[in-house]
């Protein structure tokens, strides 16, 4: 089979959260000859772009993208199984929560969802987290990015006093942070100093894979 | 030559933005694309699309409709932001006569400044008390409202496990099950509320932000509409929405076996009548990253779409944030006026 049959069916069984056919593309990868990072990002991780994509214009839905994630799970921990240390480059550590005051975290959760779903650990806090705390998880865990999410014009400030707290500790350009809720703006991050806005869920994933090929 | 002329406008977080005829005609066909690809809807005609370049550009800060096109308006958590929001220390009752005697508004909704019906549960009947003393003195018809905003019955605040908490940890059946158990909470609040409300004759009885917390959200407030409606058929409701679309946050829940998960408003107004409900408040969202004229182009699709299939009044949200409003806390009176000329003069919407 070709490179970019096998490529296809990898992000298909993705797409349609099949585990057996997401093996049948790692066998056929492996007997092609075909690098399995290759496999992993052009062909598992495409399949969970489309699908954010998808889940952006409410073609699919949460638990569908959830029964996906976990077929991308074991396709990564097969490959990874197969690799030597050190060839999967690693995908990061992130801090999400909801700040302080704040018990809106349906959002929050949406986010926190699509980015695991890419591969990256994401500690989530929950929700009324105060400033203090995302600075002190994000130490614990070496986290190299921090979310908060705000829902609301009296709590967003919190967002600011996150950044203050960064650069206060230190940690100010170390870790890198992303705001978002629905009063948060580009013009609120930019006046406080976040790296990112994200408007919504899928944002968040393109800037973060974009951080990650930085690291 | 000079330079080719640039109309003021502003981008989706209120900023101000110059664009030139090409650049505006541009960003209102993106977006009328945009509209059209995700609600699989008809694009604006080219017609309707000139009407809207000519909204967007004409001289004047402040637009008016045409004559003999004025609509009426309805509001949600309208009677306490005059208080909470601006911080002048009035009752509520004084907010509904402000509104009625001073802003010449059509109705308004008394609501309390935790604007959730479970929170509401526990002082309903002093809920009642202020929306009596409020009905005593005005003329108006007087709404009570507030969000079903199921995402407050989960835990620690409510009694439920939390589904934006299970679902990102994979625990996928624990999160439907939440999901579904919670509904049946909202639904039994939502009407205890109503019937107090009914009771000292509330004119109507608002479900605003419906939706909020994904499609279980949104049948809380169908399941609650149908209840009332019959129990107490006097009183009209108004479900307003939280989004463009109903977010699948369980994605199997149905309504008359129609699928909640990724309906946009043309295809919630119609559930929505089937429920019983008398007004239905469209929402699009604002996408603060990009231009007015882009936005509304995307909003007056979505809305025209929605108001071509509806047998009830429509009444588009025009708040912080959806329908073309900007996202910033002081709204400009230049772009809420313009995306109000469009939404009525295009879309033909009944209410604001």
């Amino acid at each position: 089979m070709s490179r970019e049959s096998i490529l296809e069916t990898a992000k298909q069984s993705i797409v349609e959260a099949d585990e057996d056919m997401a093996l049948e593309a790692l066998k056929q990868a492996e007997e092609s000859g075909i690098d399995l990072i290759d496999l992993l990002s052009n062909g598992y991780s495409a399949g969970m772009k489309e699908l954010g994509d998808l889940f952006g214009s409410g073609e699919i839905f949460l638990p569908e993208l959830m029964f996906a994630t976990q077929v991308m799970k074991v396709a990564t921990a097969e490959i990874e199984s197969r690799m030597e240390p050190g060839d999967i480059k690693p995908k990061g550590v992130m801090v999400i929560g909801t700040v302080e005051g704040d018990v809106h975290d349906i959002g929050k959760g949406i986010v926190a969802s699509l980015i695991k779903t890419n591969g990256v650990m994401v500690h989530d806090l929950g929700r009324e987290v105060p400033a203090q705390v995302f600075i002190d998880k994000a130490k614990e865990l070496n986290a190299d990015f921090i979310g908060s999410s705000a829902l609301l014009t009296t709590t967003m400030t919190q967002q600011k006093k996150i950044e203050e707290l960064l650069e206060t500790e230190g940690l100010k350009g170390k870790i890198r942070t992303m705001v978002g809720g629905a009063p948060v703006t580009q013009r609120w991050a930019d006046r406080i100093g976040a790296d990112a806005y994200c408007e919504d869920a899928s944002e968040a994933v393109k800037k973060i894979m974009e951080w990650i090929n930085q690291i | 030559m000079g330079e080719e002329k640039k109309y003021f406008t502003r981008m989706g977080d209120g900023s101000i933005v110059h664009m030139t005829e090409q650049e505006i005609r541009q960003d209102i066909e993106e977006g009328i694309q945009d509209a059209a690809k995700r609600g699989k809807i008809d694009p604006l005609t080219d017609d309707e699309k000139e009407k809207l370049y000519q909204i967007i550009t004409m001289p004047g800060s402040i637009v008016g409709v045409e004559h003999g096109m004025q609509i009426v308006t309805s509001n949600d958590s309208g009677s306490d932001k005059i208080n909470t929001k601006c911080g002048i220390p009035t009752s509520r009752d004084v907010n509904a006569m402000i509104h009625e005697r001073l802003l010449g508004c059509d109705s308004v909704d008394i609501g309390y400044s935790d604007y959730n019906y479970k929170t509401v549960k526990g002082v309903a009947k002093r809920e009642a008390t202020v929306l009596k003393q409020a009905l005593n003195y005005c003329t108006m018809p007087l709404f009570y409202g507030a969000m079903p905003n199921l995402g407050f019955y989960t835990k620690p605040d409510g009694p439920v496990d939390n589904w934006a908490v299970l679902l990102p940890e994979g625990k996928i059946e624990e999160a439907l099950a939440a999901q579904e158990e919670a509904v049946d909470h909202a639904v039994r609040d939502i009407v205890y509320v109503a019937e107090q409300m009914n009771d000292v004759g509330a004119d109507g009885f608002m479900l605003d932000t419906s939706g909020a917390a994904g499609d279980a959200d949104f049948l809380v407030a169908l399941k609650a509409t149908e209840i009332i409606r019959d129990r107490f058929p006097d009183m009209p409701v108004e479900i307003g929405m939280a989004g463009e679309f109903v977010l699948g946050m369980h994605g199997k829940i149905k309504y008359n076996d129609v699928r909640l998960a990724g309906l946009y408003p043309h295809k919630q107004v119609k559930l929505v009548e089937q429920a019983g409900a008398s007004i239905f408040g469209a929402v699009v969202n604002t996408n603060s990253n990009r231009s007015f004229p882009w936005n509304i182009g995307r909003v007056c699709t979505f809305v025209k779409a929605c108001t071509d299939v509806a047998e009830i009044p429509v009444h588009a949200n025009v708040g912080m944030g959806v329908c073309g409003i900007p996202m910033c806390e002081n709204l400009p009176s230049d772009i809420v006026s313009r995306a109000d000329k469009a939404l009525i003069e295009i879309c033909k919407i009944d209410g604001l």
